[in-house]
């Protein structure tokens, strides 16, 4: 018999064993957990919500985010206006919504591409070890002897700032955490039996690695996809504010805080930088609350 | 244990040697000419193309990459960082004249956050399942999810530009010198900053002290009769300490990255600060510096937490 037929046979085996009756299985009863953890379903509604008006924005405003409008300067909210404008004129609710198609794109797009490179990294070089595993550690040490935000700040001033190099940075300075938890993972998940199984059935590496061993590690994966993610947008906000994340040109959440920097602004012209940062925070919130409810739901341990 | 001290030592050495290296090939890679780096902007602009061309050799620079880099490398150790780009200073002097802002803006942090931290993470556990432990778990998450800045500039707006009880921002005005003038400048990015660590603190503390709550010495102290409050605090708490204590050292080096957005806000004449100024004026040789210098406290800071840690468990030296 060749190994091919048995590798497909076995593969479907474990097919219905796993991923058709127990991993389905346990997968409703995460998703049950997280669904009555009373947090987790406020955060998941929130998010939901800042979501759904970010993506479909022109449904809650008529107003162009980016059009100025001379006679209608610094206007404090009404009916027309709901944050009221800024000092071009431009409505700040629309600036509020459209600001957040960037920013979650930013935080969530970092936060799974960092996620995508660290796992398929950490997966690989973990289960294979051997010299790639320990140069592979090397380079994540490496990155994270920095403080974060020196170096981001540091790769900003070295490739310059826009919204494309902004997403590498993140994705350059992110990948470490989530490699690290990956291949920690591995270590440990690569000594049991069922992998050994799998190892005396001829199956490649590659197989083995990321279609048999990384599904087991797939709850701390999501958990980290949440934190980074919450993190990247923090980062983007802070960034930007200082002006030197998003260019200016573009509507981003943190770009919108940016004229806070102003004590006239901060003192007189609330609506043009509170609402943004309650959005911003709020946000940030119901990923973390959707976090910690996936970490309770798919780790045993961390209950309690 | 000297031996084990040494043998981390021995570790850092590559990590740092790599990173420097990454830093000079940066450097010369940036924008600017290596002399104008090396010497004060201001001379480097009196001198001839003659004299130029002799400082390149005299510097070494004419010499192969990694010659230049060795040059460099022992002129960093000696504490000649070079120059900024911006008015020529000295890159040690910006360090001697900033350093001590940071340093006393994250220290107190550091140490508010703290004991904040331990109190109320120690308190949630003992009532571990009560309104009180679940309220300041969410109060914890709310914490770490409002961007620093942000919560800086409602403090900003409440405490100095409505209310007026403190100032807008700096450290000291001039002339007055006294501990008591400084006080007012620093509590609020102090305050600022350590509520906006103290969730993480908190969460740690709670999990460390719940984890050390289940361990056998605790019913063997409980069994001899021991008072609930020494079990809690001299027994409980102690063995929950250690874990703190290196989280508290993870953050020393956050507290550098951790200060400079909030060195912004509060306008705190920090290192954080002028790293920002730097990277906002392409200051290569500026920003390498901090960046080197600030690899440098974090790879310190593991150093002191493994020996640390190696004094307290002596597990760890042996293994």
């Amino acid at each position: 018999m060749s190994s091919r037929s048995l590798n497909k046979k076995f593969d479907k085996i474990l097919a219905r064993e796993e991923a058709g009756e127990l991993s389905s299985n346990s997968g409703s009863r995460a998703l049950k957990k997280l669904l009555n953890n009373r947090l987790a379903l406020v955060g998941l509604i929130l998010f939901s919500i800042i979501i759904f008006t970010a993506v479909f924005a022109p449904l809650f405003t008529s107003a162009d985010p980016m059009k100025i409008n001379l006679r209608n300067l610094s206007q404090p909210p009404s009916a027309d206006h709901w944050f009221g404008t800024d000092k071009t004129g431009r409505d700040v609710f629309a600036r509020v919504l459209y600001g957040g198609r960037v920013s979650i794109l930013v935080g969530l797009g970092s936060g799974i591409i960092a996620a995508i490179i660290g796992v398929l990294v950490g997966a690989y070089t973990g289960y294979k070890g051997g010299w790639l595993d320990v140069i592979a550690l090397r380079v994540s040490e490496l990155f994270m002897s920095f403080p974060q935000i020196i170096l981001v700040l540091l790769l900003v001033s070295i490739i310059g700032q826009s919204l494309i190099n902004l997403m590498i940075i993140f994705v350059l300075t992110g990948w470490g955490g989530m490699y690290r938890m990956a291949r920690a993972r591995m270590l440990s998940l690569r000594e049991e039996e069922y992998v050994q199984a799998l190892q005396s059935f001829g199956l490649s590496t590659a197989t083995i690695c990321y279609k048999h061993i990384l599904p087991n590690a797939l709850g701390p994966i999501m958990v980290n996809i949440t934190l980074s993610t919450a993190a990247f947008i923090l980062a983007e906000a802070g960034l930007s504010f200082l002006g030197l994340g998003v260019p200016a040109s573009i509507p981003t959440w943190g770009n919108i805080l940016n004229v806070a920097q102003e004590i006239r602004v901060l003192q007189n012209f609330w609506w043009m930088w509170l609402p943004v940062g309650a959005t911003i925070s709020l946000f940030v919130l119901s990923v973390n609350f959707i976090g910690d409810g996936l970490r309770d739901a798919t780790d045993p341990s961390q209950q309690g | 244990m000297l031996t084990y001290v040494i043998r981390r030592i021995l570790i850092l050495i590559p990590m740092l040697l790599t990173i420097s290296f990454l830093v000079y090939t940066a450097l010369e890679l940036t924008p600017g000419d290596a002399v104008s780096a090396l010497i004060n902007p201001e001379v480097a602009s009196r001198l001839s193309d003659a004299q130029f061309a002799e400082l390149r050799e005299a510097y070494g620079l004419n010499k192969p990459f990694i010659v230049r880099y060795g040059i460099w490398l022992s002129n960093v150790m000696q504490g000649n960082f070079g120059h900024s780009l911006a008015g020529g200073v000295p890159i040690s002097t910006i360090f001697l004249d900033r350093l001590p802002a940071t340093l006393e803006l994250s220290l107190v942090a550091l140490l508010f956050s703290t004991v904040l931290g331990c109190i109320l993470g120690t308190y949630s556990a003992l009532k571990r399942g009560s309104i009180t432990d679940s309220s300041l778990t969410v109060v914890g998450m709310i914490g770490v999810s409002i961007p620093e800045f942000f919560f800086g500039l409602v403090a900003l707006l409440i405490f100095a530009l409505n209310l007026g009880w403190l100032p807008v921002g700096g450290r000291l005005l001039p002339g007055y010198e006294t501990i008591w003038d400084r006080v007012p400048h620093i509590i609020m990015p102090a305050m600022v900053l350590s509520l906006m660590m103290t969730a993480g603190v908190m969460r740690y503390a709670r999990s460390s002290m719940l984890d050390a709550l289940t361990r056998e010495f605790i019913t063997t102290a409980r069994s001899k009769g021991l008072p609930e409050w020494r079990i809690n605090l001299l027994h409980g708490f102690r063995v929950a300490l250690t874990p703190v204590i290196v989280l508290i050292g993870f953050r020393l080096p956050l507290l550098i990255g951790g200060s400079v957005i909030i060195e912004q806000v509060f306008q705190w004449p920090g290192i954080g600060n002028e790293f920002i100024g730097a990277v906002r004026g392409s200051d290569y040789p500026l920003v390498m510096m901090i960046a080197l210098f600030s690899v440098f406290a974090v790879l310190m800071a593991s150093l002191i937490i493994d020996v640390l840690t190696a004094l307290i468990d002596p597990r760890v030296r042996l293994s």
